[in-house]
């Protein structure tokens, strides 16, 4: 799967990690990727059937990885993770139909959506899933929120490069340069917030640390 | 009238024949895009190297948005899995056997 995303194009993925994996399996796994000659940012991804349960994982979680995403089960979990802003990335199952990104979780959105094109459009149920996705992608324009793109894949089958992806978004309805954001900027823009974030000169938004230069 | 060409890279453990990827192909846009769109895009495989297994394929010049995504979902070919990945997308065959040759 390393080397068909070193063919693809890519220089950089983000690994989702299940929480339990120890430190070791994780060295290992990025180690595999760094072969291939490809960058890893570590990606979490929180689900939840309630407020407090999200809260609180977010406070576990926040610090260990690079990209913390939350799937959206339900509005009071949607609301929590559009509003709160250690939440880097929100999705939604296409599949779910008691859920879906809507115009006022889109006004509160601070973070990012994420749609996971390929693994969602490449399933059986397309032309429902193909409906679902667009009209995601009017709300995300109409708003101009930030939009991440994947291809969601967890097999090598579903690899695909980004400016496909990017096509398929277009094709989706987004504009151009929200697809072409969405699989370039954006991802990079929220990966470089985050390291800078765990950096140890860090205090706060727009506030660090800047030591004396030693001469 | 102008064309563009994208570069396709397949990726399968057996071999796909021209003729079998290029009827992947128009069925993925007919069953996307369908007739009209598959008139509007007119997809047309142009260069087919089996040894590498990359093939060069032609569209109308507004359509190559759509075909790329069209090429996206194709998931096989004649039954046998493949990853079509496009590694270019130019306005001449020209510029893209440059890219080809790097």
């Amino acid at each position: 799967m390393a080397e068909l995303l070193r063919l693809a194009g890519y220089s950089a993925v983000g690994l989702t990690i299940p929480t339990g994996l120890t430190r070791n399996r994780i060295t290992l796994l990025r180690a595999v990727f760094r072969e291939a000659g490809l960058e890893t940012a570590l990606r979490v991804d929180l689900t939840s059937t309630s407020r407090i349960e999200l809260l609180r994982l977010l406070r576990r979680f926040r610090n260990s990885y690079d990209v913390v995403a939350v799937k959206c089960v339900n509005t009071r979990v949607a609301t929590v993770a559009c509003r709160d802003r250690r939440v880097d990335l929100i999705f939604f199952d296409p599949a779910n139909r008691s859920i879906r990104f809507t115009h006022p979780l889109a006004n509160l959105l601070r973070g990012a959506i994420e749609f996971n094109l390929v693994s969602a459009l490449l399933n059986e149920t397309k032309a429902e899933v193909f409906s679902v996705i667009m009209k995601q992608c009017a709300i995300a324009r109409e708003h101009k929120v930030r939009v991440v793109l994947s291809s969601g894949c967890n097999h090598p089958e579903l690899v695909r490069s980004a400016s496909q992806i990017a096509a398929l978004a277009s094709a989706m309805g987004l504009s151009e340069m929200q697809s072409l954001a969405g699989v370039s900027s954006t991802p990079f823009s929220i990966i470089e917030r985050n390291s800078a974030r765990r950096s140890p000169q860090f205090v706060e938004e727009g506030v660090r640390i800047v030591l004396p230069k030693v001469r | 009238m102008s064309k563009r060409y994208l570069l396709v890279k397949v990726v399968s453990e057996r071999p796909i024949s021209r003729d079998q990827f290029g009827s992947a192909v128009i069925d993925s846009v007919r069953r996307n895009f369908g007739e009209i769109g598959l008139c509007r895009i007119d997809p047309r495989v142009v260069r087919y190297d089996g040894a590498e297994s990359r093939a060069i394929v032609a569209c109308r010049a507004g359509a190559a948005s759509e075909l790329q995504a069209a090429v996206t979902l194709i998931s096989e070919a004649s039954g046998t899995p493949i990853v079509p990945l496009v590694v270019g997308v130019s306005g001449t065959i020209k510029a893209l056997g440059k890219r080809r040759s790097r």
